[in-house]
């Protein structure tokens, strides 16, 4: 039984930090109504931005996550602007491949200029854990988990009260009333996506002081992250809190049961299945 | 004009068919890849240029047909065309079971559901006593790439053949409809259930042949190379290239998309994989619908072709 809890809060432990994987991709997904594919590719960005500020500067990775998220905001917001305002209104097939080229363009990048070995963020602190009778919870991921609910929840938050996030959810609901209403889409869409690679920098900033980090990395968290947008709904961003930690404790059981090299098959069963089952997310609303 | 394309397209066959006797190694070995990946590419345009269902999956069938077989020569003892045939009817019976449900999905839902289905496809087959697990199997090597090369010719010129059908039957013009506006053509009293169907087997079919006679060419088979998302993505890309929905676009996309990559692959090995990447984001904001396209259009608007098309999708 000891086992089997510290399995769950292991499984608890990461799906925090999948929720803010997820999180931004569920936001670019519901505005811009883009499937933005190389999602974990930004993601493996911020993992290395937070890496060289470490390691070359000796900011702490945690106290750096703003440096970095803002870095890939400014990144986002070029882009969207730039490239991907050209085919906002294409067919969705074309923005998929836009996106689909735009992850190999990064990866390639990634990999001649951090080169293809393994990386991690390691502070001294990085081995310490707490323990709380005999469950152990290491720190990193501990603080890792606490920033992931904090930024979940301050999207949430941002989206329900402030001008910017009223704006953004006026344009997912209807674009031409938005437009009517005095927003600039342009402007908007490139905001929120800028927003959305903000926190996927974030999210890989935590990322790289729980586990490894390499250049291809991407696609698999790209998978993960849409997994857990489909399980949580797109509505609301506290959905994908309950998605990734749906997701983070089936994988822990999975690996404790079946065996770790169906990991990935529970993870994408599951994704099969709800999709099959209730297209639009467990909690969303019904179609 | 009818008859000078028909001729045109009789020599560059014929061409294609002599390659092995005038053509280097290098040449013929090339020639297979090129042609296995147009085989793809024009199975992927069945479900995706014609139905409209951007499937991600067609990897799996692909290692289907690959795993076919080789656990039909490997484990069984029987001979190519047998592992060929039980390659296919494991990609029919997949098209079938996991169409059904996956098929009713829309748009960015069903082209995930099918990417999932390809993973956990290879993470099943690894954990399969019966396909080697994740070890692979390993095929009795035949040299004869002339064979090899005329049977996926064949293929190509199979599969190409029945896309020719579709342009013009009763079958296709269904999946165009359905393509066009699926609830349309229920109404007019297409089947779209048994038409979806139909079309993910059929696009499953030769896939599986093409994955069949890759693993006998290549003699050697694993989870990860069978089952390779980035092969679907590929095929994707040609299709898209070429020209999704035309019969001959998606040939043209895979050997022009093959030569570049070929050449680029021998002159300077480590961009050769950012190159596809630029094609692919260049191609999709200039010429969304394919090289086909801009030798249609190209005619009447000149280079304003590409900024016609941007103003199009732009917000």
């Amino acid at each position: 039984l000891d086992l089997l809890l510290q399995i769950l809060i292991n499984g608890v432990l990461l799906g925090g930090l999948y929720a803010v994987m997820a999180l931004g991709l569920a936001l670019v997904w519901g505005v811009l109504n883009i499937v933005n594919l190389a999602h974990g590719a930004f993601i493996m960005l911020g993992a290395y931005l937070s890496w060289h500020l470490y390691t070359y500067l000796g900011i702490d990775p945690f106290l750096g996550l703003p440096i970095t998220a803002v870095a890939m905001f400014a990144v986002g917001y070029v882009m969207q602007r730039g490239l991907l305002n050209l085919v906002v209104k294409a067919p969705m097939f074309n923005t998929l491949l836009i996106t689909f080229g735009l992850e190999v363009v990064l990866t390639y990048l990634a990999q001649l200029a951090f080169s293809a070995d393994f990386r991690t963020i390691n502070p001294s602190y990085a081995g310490n854990s707490i323990q709380i009778g005999t469950v152990v919870l290491p720190l990193a991921r501990l603080l890792a988990f606490g920033i992931a609910i904090v930024l979940t929840l301050a999207m949430w938050l941002f989206l329900l009260h402030t001008r910017l996030g009223r704006a953004i959810r006026a344009t997912a609901q209807n674009l031409v009333a938005a437009r009517l209403y005095g927003v600039e889409p342009r402007h908007l869409y490139a905001m929120t996506f800028g927003i959305g690679i903000g926190l996927a920098g974030a999210a890989g900033g935590l990322y790289g002081t729980v586990s490894q980090i390499n250049p291809y990395i991407g696609a698999t968290l790209t998978a993960k992250s849409f997994a857990i947008a489909i399980i949580g709904g797109l509505d609301n961003p506290l959905g994908v809190i309950v998605g990734g930690l749906f997701l983070g404790i089936i994988e822990s059981l999975a690996v404790l049961y079946i065996g770790a090299t169906f990991a990935d098959v529970a993870s994408f069963g599951v994704l099969v299945l709800v999709l099959i089952v209730r297209p639009s997310g467990l909690l969303g609303k019904t179609a | 004009m009818k008859a000078l394309r028909s001729i045109l397209i009789l020599i560059a066959l014929a061409v294609l068919i002599a390659v092995p006797w005038f053509g280097s190694d290098v040449l013929v070995q090339f020639g297979i890849n090129a042609l296995l990946l147009a085989v793809l590419a024009q199975g992927w345009n069945i479900i995706g240029g014609y139905t409209g269902y951007a499937s991600f999956g067609n990897s799996a069938f692909y290692g289907l047909g690959s795993y076919g077989v080789g656990i039909a020569m490997v484990q069984w003892d029987l001979p190519f065309a047998a592992g060929l045939a039980f390659g296919v009817l494991l990609s029919v019976l997949f098209a079938i079971l996991l169409g059904l449900p996956v098929l009713r999905l829309k748009g960015h839902y069903f082209a995930i559901a099918t990417l999932a289905l390809a993973q956990v496809m290879a993470a099943i087959v690894s954990n399969v006593k019966l396909a080697g697990q994740n070890i692979g199997l390993v095929l009795p090597p035949l040299n004869n790439d002339m064979l090899f090369y005329e049977s996926s010719l064949a293929l190509l010129v199979a599969v190409t053949l029945t896309i020719w059908w579709l342009s013009r039957s009763k079958f296709g013009f269904g999946l165009i409809a359905i393509r066009e506006n699926e609830e349309g053509a229920k109404v007019m009293g297409v089947n779209t259930t048994l038409y979806k169907v139909m079309a993910f087997a059929l696009s499953g079919v030769f896939s599986a042949l093409a994955g069949g006679i890759h693993a006998y060419w290549v003699t050697f088979i694993d989870p990860e190379s069978a089952f390779d998302i980035s092969l679907n993505v590929k095929m994707i890309i040609m299709a898209v290239f070429g020209g999704p929905g035309t019969v001959l676009g998606p040939i043209v996309g895979a050997f022009s998309l093959s030569a570049i990559s070929e050449v680029l692959s021998s002159e300077v090995t480590s961009i050769a994989g950012l190159f596809f990447g630029v094609v692919v984001v260049a191609a999709v904001v200039l010429m969304p619908r394919g090289l086909a396209d801009i030798v249609r259009q190209f005619r009447k608007t000149g280079w304003r072709y590409f900024s016609e098309n941007i103003k199009a999708t732009r917000l």
